[in-house]
């Protein structure tokens, strides 16, 4: 199972080195021996993987992040989709393979374009390729970046008092300083996060703060939150890539940082913060890797809006029935959580973060922050 | 007369002047000139339906055209002619300028016009609406020349008028052409004469019709079928449709010597016993005159005739449509509808209401460019004529209403009411009496022995809906297992192999698990010779001796030549069978019929059969039917069966694990 992870992600990637790692492809030719077996046997082939559903996500004591249960789930050859699914399974793995001889990369984004010439094996949607790629890390052990397809840099970025050092395209290693060595966009981070990649030097920072928008970044920056309360600022860009998550998990774990998380108010954002904390369903395979259990929500909460007498919009349907489906989400199963979530139904309300610009451009930073932060005694 | 009439007289007199036109402004609604769509309707159809009529006594082809021209705001000229036998002059004024004259009403047997009140009530309607007299050209076999004779009809007398006479020359044998001027208004609809053809066109297919419409555009029906209907016999009265009235007319017009006699030959079903309980139980003697019974005896005599039981009235004098033709009619007029299905059509046994014989028929369509999201079209008849008003009133429209159409596959609403999908319905009644709601014909009334009739028929169409319906559910399953073993499976081997580096294993035994039916493939050629080819594959896990069976109509099976050579044929059936020895898993057989260039056959004429395989393992083909007197090499099927592997046991259940994925993942992105 991805415990494995811990030895691979030790190696540097190959890209750098020009080798192929011939152990990281392995146990794609072991999928395609248990296939042909099956066939030779005059089986119906078929696939058992984890079911990566909600239903089946526990809770896993020792790292303290939401994990992938035991059910398993049939991908057999007597359904169309799932005959489909095996054959892009083996259309992906002779990808991967090629890819690796020719030490080439692709992006989850050129791979689903790739399989315009698989023929009826050819991807509908890039959710398709996207969900491949993870049922395939599922079942090697693997994670994508060893079958050398990575996401598209999102730019997610940080701002404050942290210095890193990063190996650059070039190989050579920059000392950078989050605050002092980068413009006003912050420092961007790549899609490999990885220590081969990104090592820690020092920071002056006492906390981290999560935030979803980038108009709320920049109004701390352009405050000086920061430097006046010694946070790092790191931009979620809405759902937070593995990139970013792994970064924050980075933070806390390596430098004990504390990290608060500051969103919107509403149920979308509820599970952004899941998925920063708990760690997300569809990557619950690798949630130790991924997931912060010591993030704290910081707002926007259901009573913020009652409190602060934010401006609000009225719950749309669509909003109703995913605070519904919280209810039944294993992750949000806490008392704080359940009365959160019943709070925002029962008021029928939701606000964005920005709408505390409502008592001028200072109040975050003088009032709200600061009062939020304190009772959480971060501050 | 004498010179002082009494007021009675008088004012009986007075009745009788003012009685037609009377009559007619009074009911125009119930005669069907109440506004001016429909008078254009009644007047098409009434000449339409006279001119069938017509042909049909004559057994001649139908040709039958329709010409409406407008002619000034309000006014269309209604031209329509026939290749009928034509009416002989005297009659002429008769037929078209007097209320209720006519040949059919007295006659018990099945008509489209009954009463008579017809035709010469759309030359009042044109006399009333533009004072202009109608004319009439016709033309008999023995008479070189057709007579044109105009004339109106003399509202106070119930009298035709004529106003010109004339001979001229028509270059046909014989025919009918009666031209009007009326106010009327055309516009195609649910309730035109456009949908009035094309209805009539559907169950009367040996007829030919051209509709020009006002605009100019013409709509040719072309003969779908060169067979004459058999004439509907006439045949004596039943008495226990009988009324006193009737009786008494009977009575004293019959030539019988003896009352005896005139009950056996002047009625229907009786018979020589049943005479001698009539003339019992009324207290009359075998040798009574006729003519001579009246008053109480007459009443105890009916009396009599309706208690006894007499043989029921013959079916003989109805015109059923009948299957075939009812097919080929729905095809003719729906042909670039292309529906996916034709549902063998259903003509029920005749049944017996009141006196009065009647038999239900049902077609049924589904598919193809019939709307999906509306309700059904229905497509009511009588007596071969379209009923296009009053369909809410109507017991055809109330016995498919009543129906749970859901059961059989169509969307209802509730369990009742019209059903919605793309199917149409066509209901046929064919009666000596069709119980009407009103003189206009265009409802049939409510019966509880028409209604049980008519609900057994639809059922039985229905029926082969739902067949039809779940047949294509297996088909469409099929088409995905179909997808995976012939585009999917192999290439899964192919890319398995070339990644393990062996070659690529027989993928039998996994197709044949994953199929497990014997699928029959039929494929029409139409180059030169038409050849309907079957293709029959046995994707089971063993080896399996077949029987496949052909059946076509046997006018054709002379044509047929077969390959390879059957083993077995029987001409008069229209059948010819092959014994397919051992087809192995994922063998294949092909079976070919050819017929030559220029025979009337289609794929769909062709019945498939296979023997050897339950229906839950075949596809493409039916099984044999129980009722087929055939001797089957049973022993051999059997033994092939059993030396033939078990089947595999079901695998226990499992979580599909790409349904269980759809769901979820709504949630996250990168």
């Amino acid at each position: 199972m991805p415990q494995k992870r811990a030895s691979t992600s030790k190696r540097t990637t190959d890209v750098e080195e020009g080798s192929v790692r011939a152990d990281a492809l392995a146990p794609t030719f072991d999928l395609a021996r248990s296939i042909y077996e099956q066939l030779e046997h005059g089986e119906i082939p078929r696939m058992r993987l984890p079911l990566r559903t909600k239903q089946n996500i526990a809770f896993q004591m020792r790292e303290g992040v939401w994990r992938l249960g035991r059910a398993l789930g049939t991908r057999s050859a007597r359904k169309l989709d799932g005959a489909l699914m095996l054959l892009r399974t083996f259309y992906l793995v002779d990808f991967i393979n090629e890819m690796a001889r020719d030490r080439k990369t692709s992006t989850l984004r050129e791979l689903y374009y790739i399989s315009e010439g698989w023929e009826e094996a050819k991807f509908h949607s890039e959710d398709e390729s996207n969900l491949l790629i993870e049922d395939l890390e599922v079942l090697c052990e693997r994670l994508r970046e060893d079958f050398r397809v990575h996401p598209e840099e999102n730019g997610a970025s940080v701002i404050g008092d942290l210095t890193i050092k990063e190996r650059n395209r070039k190989g050579v290693v920059k000392k950078i300083n989050c605050r002092d060595d980068v413009g006003d966009g912050g420092y961007a981070l790549p899609f490999n996060v990885e220590k081969e990649k990104i090592t820690f030097e020092s920071t002056g920072a006492k906390f981290v703060i999560a935030i979803e928008c980038g108009g709320m970044v920049d109004r701390l920056a352009e405050n000086g939150f920061d430097e006046e309360n010694d946070a790092i600022l790191l931009h979620l860009k809405g759902q937070p890539a593995r990139s970013t998550r792994r970064f924050l998990k980075r933070l806390n774990a390596e430098l004990n940082l504390p990290v608060v998380v500051f969103t919107d108010g509403d149920p979308w954002s509820f599970r952004i913060f899941a998925s920063v904390a708990f760690g997300a369903i569809k990557t619950a395979h690798i949630s130790q890797y991924l997931a912060t259990p010591s993030a704290e929500f910081l707002g926007v909460t259901a009573s913020d809006i009652e409190n602060y007498k934010l401006p609000s919009d009225t719950l749309s349907d669509q909003d109703v029935r995913a605070l519904q489906a919280e209810l039944s989400d294993p992750r949000f199963k806490t008392a704080e959580w359940r009365s959160e979530i019943e709070l925002m139904l029962k008021n029928g309300k939701k606000a964005e973060q920005q709408s505390l610009a409502k008592y001028g451009l200072n109040y975050v930073t003088e009032t709200y922050l600061p009062e939020k932060l304190g009772e959480m005694g971060v501050l | 007369m004498p010179a002082a009439r009494t007021l009675a007289e008088t004012l009986a007199a007075k009745q009788r002047e003012i009685s037609v036109a009377e009559f007619f402004e009074r009911n125009r609604q119930i005669l069907g000139f109440d506004n001016p769509l429909r008078a254009l309707l009644t007047t098409v159809k009434e000449a339409v339906d006279n001119a069938l009529d017509a042909c049909e006594e004559a057994e001649v082809l139908p040709e039958i055209h329709v010409e409406i021209s407008k002619e000034g705001a309000d006014r269309l000229r209604v031209a329509v002619d026939d290749n009928g036998p034509g009416i002989l002059k005297r009659e002429i004024p008769n037929v078209f300028g007097r209320l209720l004259y006519g040949s059919r009403f007295h006659a018990n047997r099945q008509s489209r016009g009954q009463q008579g009140i017809g035709i010469s009530a759309a030359v009042l309607y044109a006399g009333l609406t533009t004072a202009r007299p109608v004319l009439v050209m016709s033309k008999v076999a023995e008479e070189e020349a057709a007579h044109v004779v105009e004339l109106l009809l003399d509202t106070q007398r119930n009298l035709p008028k004529v106003v010109r006479e004339d001979l001229q020359l028509w270059d046909r044998p014989s025919g009918t052409r009666v031209e009007l001027l009326l106010k009327a208004k055309y516009q195609r609809g649910r309730q035109s004469p456009f949908e009035y053809l094309r209805g009539t066109a559907i169950v009367n297919p040996h007829a030919r019709f051209v509709l020009t419409e006002p605009d100019g555009t013409r709509i040719t029906y072309e003969r779908a079928s060169e067979e004459v209907p058999k004439v509907p016999t006439e045949v004596p009265p039943h008495p226990y449709g009988l009324e006193l009235g009737e009786l008494s007319s009977r009575l004293k017009a019959s030539r019988r010597a003896t009352l005896s006699e005139m009950l056996q030959t002047d009625l229907a079903g009786v018979s020589a016993r049943a005479a001698r309980e009539v003339l019992e139980g009324a207290g009359l003697k075998a040798r009574d005159v006729p003519g001579d019974v009246h008053g109480e005896a007459l009443e105890r005599l009916l009396q009599a005739l309706h208690t006894v039981a007499l043989v029921p009235p013959s079916a003989d004098c109805l015109s059923p449509i009948g299957p075939v033709l009812i097919k080929r009619g729905l095809r003719n007029v729906l042909g670039d509808v292309r529906p996916d299905f034709y549902a063998p059509p259903v003509s029920r046994p005749p049944r017996v209401r009141g006196g009065f014989p009647f038999l239900v028929e049902v077609g049924l369509v589904y598919g193809g460019g019939l709307p999906v999201d509306q309700p059904i079209q229905l497509l009511r008849f009588a007596n071969r004529v379209p009923l296009l008003f009053q369909q809410g009133a109507c017991a055809i429209t109330n016995a498919v209403q009543t129906m749970d159409w859901r059961r059989y596959g169509l969307d209802q609403r509730g369990g009742s009411g019209l059903p919605v999908g793309p199917c149409l319905l066509l209901v046929h009644v064919a009666s000596t009496k069709i119980p009407f709601t009103s003189e206009a014909k265009e409802a049939v009334a409510e019966d509880p022995e028409l209604d049980k009739e008519l609900t057994l028929a639809l059922q039985s169409a229905a029926r082969h809906l739902r067949t039809h319906l779940s047949r294509r559910t297996r088909r469409d399953q099929a088409e995905e297992k179909f997808a995976i073993i012939l585009k999917i499976l192999p290439k899964l081997a192919e890319k398995t192999s070339h990644l393990v580096g062996k070659p690529i294993p027989d993928l039998t035994p996994v197709i044949t698990k994953i199929m497990d039916v014997v699928n029959v493939e039929t494929t029409i050629a139409t180059e030169g010779a038409r050849t309907v080819r079957a293709e029959v594959t046995n994707y089971t896990p063993r080896a399996r001796v077949l029987e496949a069976f052909v059946e076509m109509p046997a006018e054709v099976f002379g044509a047929a030549t077969f390959a390879p050579a059957p083993d077995g044929t029987d001409p008069a059936l229209g059948r010819a069978w092959w014994t397919l020895e051992k087809l192995a898993p994922n063998g294949r057989e092909r079976l070919e019929v050819a017929f030559p260039k220029g025979t009337e056959v289609d794929a769909s004429d062709l019945t498939w059969y296979l023997a050897g395989v339950d229906e839950a393992h075949l596809l493409g083909a039916e099984t044999l039917p129980g009722d087929w007197d055939i001797r089957l090499p049973r022993a051999v099927i059997e033994a092939a069966q059993e030396a033939g592997e078990p089947l595999p046991s079901p695998e226990e259940p499992e979580v599909d694990y790409d349904a269980a994925e759809a769901s979820e993942h709504v949630e996250e992105d990168d």
